[in-house]
């Protein structure tokens, strides 16, 4: 009886101890407003926005003020300011940690590569025209266009320069 | 062939026939309307406000040994403080031309920006001297460009010592001139060396190919997006072959940086001063500009520090003569090259209160009768440039860019009125 009155403790312990509100997760898209149209983007950004935003649509981060403020001099001390930028951006594309998916990703969907990279850099989707002559571009015979040219070409192309 | 075809045809060809001639290789339909006494300027200004006692009359003994004749020791109780520097000139620098002893920044603010407008417009400036834009008249980069060459602004450079306001010289907001007349503009020690080591230096590079190749893909995309509105300004715009040849020649100088090739290239510590003389050097080989302006302001140092000052001047007179010799060791600039040396401003006759180790005090330039006398040296061929001459009196601060502008050729296409100043006539054959 005892015995029997020990085993029933033990399993009401276990039973009490294993039962716990059950958590719900919710899982949600996380909301981006997108733009309809290159239109729309009728503001140039500053320099600071330049490259704070190439920074984040790079690396997912945020840049660190000391760096942001580096480069921002390095942008004062020349004159041609679109070349400068272009050298930023080509040093922001070739350090460690940026997230380009290689030549053979891109081409296993292209449609859905290029898709994506109109919406990291210019937030918006391709037209069905943009989407059409960009994969003629990057499957014209010949050409060795790899993910790496695509980004530097998006983030020097002129509407990247407007939001 | 019908006859009204026939004469057409024949009217169109005897007048391409009269035109074509005048149609150079530049692209302009009109040549520059003077003759060149040389084919490049260099205009140095030295050095963040210089006085005439210890430049010109030597008070403090010979401070620019490299640069002026005479054996003047420096002043014993100062001498102490003084930086061992190599004697680099066998022919000193006032052999080689025309010195005006007796220069005069004659109006406007004894400020370093208010000279150096002065200097590089040609036109004096006032207290409403704006420093957070470029200035109201033109600059000798806009005339150049815009009377030259303006196809290319790689002939045309500002190689300045400091931010702040000296980068908006390279071009002004003058009507009719601006950024498209522009000089390239580079700050060195803050790309090569500062902000941008580290942070620039390992860039994605491209080769040929993928560059066309990008190209193409911007082409397109820029094609697809209508910039709204007028496109800001973004200061000068090089062609995409200037640009690539810039960011090319950014990206060796960082790479060299990298290596410790620019760890006292000269062998004594460089200061501000030799640094950016340094660099203008690269720009200058490898550019061969037509047009340059560079600067040095160390020697401001006098506001709070008497011999770091006297010091600087001879720093100063180091690297204006490590100048001369690049110029004279560059091919298609040696003797193809009249170089200008004159300081923004002097400084005040009656010191601070400031006073430093060795008991000198320091030196302001607020607008008195010293502040404004300077001197100007015009180095240059033997054959353009009055060698081995000193002119006593006369000569302007507003000189420099009308002279600047004869030299190379343009000074009768300036609209009249442009200029405060006219040329230093005296200093050339």
């Amino acid at each position: 009886m005892q015995k029997q009155s020990f085993f029933f403790g033990l399993m009401l312990t276990l039973f009490m101890a294993s039962c716990k509100k059950e958590v719900q997760t919710i899982y949600q898209v996380q909301s981006q407003v997108l733009y309809q149209n290159s239109a729309q983007k009728t503001n140039l950004k500053t320099t600071n926005q330049f490259i704070s935003i190439a920074y984040n649509d790079l690396y997912n981060a945020s840049i660190s003020t000391a760096q942001l403020n580096s480069l921002n001099t390095c942008l004062e001390a020349f004159g041609d300011q679109a070349t400068m930028e272009d050298i930023i951006i080509k040093n922001l594309l070739d350090n460690g940690g940026v997230s380009i998916p290689d030549s053979a990703t891109m081409m296993a969907d292209l449609p859905t590569f290029i898709n994506q990279t109109y919406i990291r850099f210019y937030n918006r989707q391709p037209t069905g025209q943009e989407l059409w002559k960009m994969q003629n571009i990057i499957l014209q015979p010949g050409s060795n266009i790899n993910p790496k040219m695509i980004y530097y070409s998006m983030l020097t192309s002129t509407e990247y320069r407007y939001y | 062939m019908k006859r009204e075809t026939f004469i057409k045809s024949a009217a169109l060809t005897a007048a391409g026939s009269i035109v074509m001639p005048y149609i150079l290789p530049t692209g302009r339909l009109f040549a520059r309307t003077g003759s060149r006494r040389a084919n490049h300027v260099v205009f140095c200004l030295f050095a963040g406000g210089v006085r005439n006692i210890e430049s010109m009359q030597m008070a403090d003994g010979n401070l620019m040994t490299n640069t002026l004749n005479g054996t003047a020791p420096i002043s014993s109780d100062i001498a102490p403080g003084m930086t061992a520097l190599p004697q680099l000139a066998t022919t000193r620098l006032q052999n080689l031309g025309t010195l005006y002893n007796n220069f005069s920044y004659a109006q406007g603010p004894t400020g370093h920006y208010n000279g150096h407008t002065t200097a590089i417009t040609g036109k004096y400036t006032d207290d409403n001297i704006q420093i957070q834009q470029p200035p109201p008249y033109p600059t000798i980069f806009e005339y150049y460009r815009k009377y030259n060459s303006p196809g290319s602004a790689l002939n045309a450079w500002w190689i300045c010592d400091q931010l702040g306001p000296y980068p908006y010289l390279n071009y002004s907001l003058y009507p009719g001139y601006g950024p498209m007349y522009g000089a390239n503009m580079i700050q060195p020690a803050t790309i090569i060396l500062g902000s941008g080591y580290g942070q620039l230096g390992h860039p994605l590079s491209f080769t040929n190919a993928q560059n066309s190749q990008c190209d193409m893909v911007k082409s397109f995309l820029n094609g697809q997006f209508k910039v709204p509105g007028a496109a800001a300004a973004s200061g000068i715009t090089n062609t995409t072959q200037d640009a690539a040849t810039l960011e090319s020649f950014i990206n060796t100088l960082l790479t060299n940086a990298y290596n410790g090739q620019y760890n006292n290239p000269w062998g004594p510590t460089l200061d501000s001063d030799m640094l950016n003389i340094f660099f203008g050097i690269q720009v200058m080989q490898k550019f061969t500009p037509e047009l340059m302006v560079i600067n040095m302001t160390g020697i401001d140092i006098g506001h709070f520090n008497y011999t770091q000052y006297v010091d600087n001047i001879r720093k100063a007179d180091y690297a204006l003569y490590k100048l001369w010799e690049a110029i004279q060791s560059t091919p298609g600039m040696a003797n193809d090259t009249i170089l200008i040396v004159a300081p923004e401003h002097g400084r005040n006759q009656a010191p601070n209160s400031a006073i430093d180790s060795y008991g000198r005090y320091g030196l302001d330039h607020t607008n008195d009768t010293m502040s404004r006398e300077i001197f100007c040296l015009v180095v240059g061929p033997s054959g353009v440039v009055n060698q081995g001459q000193t002119i006593t009196s006369g000569g302007e601060s507003v000189d420099i860019a009308p002279t600047i502008a004869n030299i190379l050729g343009f000074d009768t296409s300036i609209p009249g009125g442009m200029f405060d100043g006219s040329l230093l006539s005296q200093a050339f054959i």
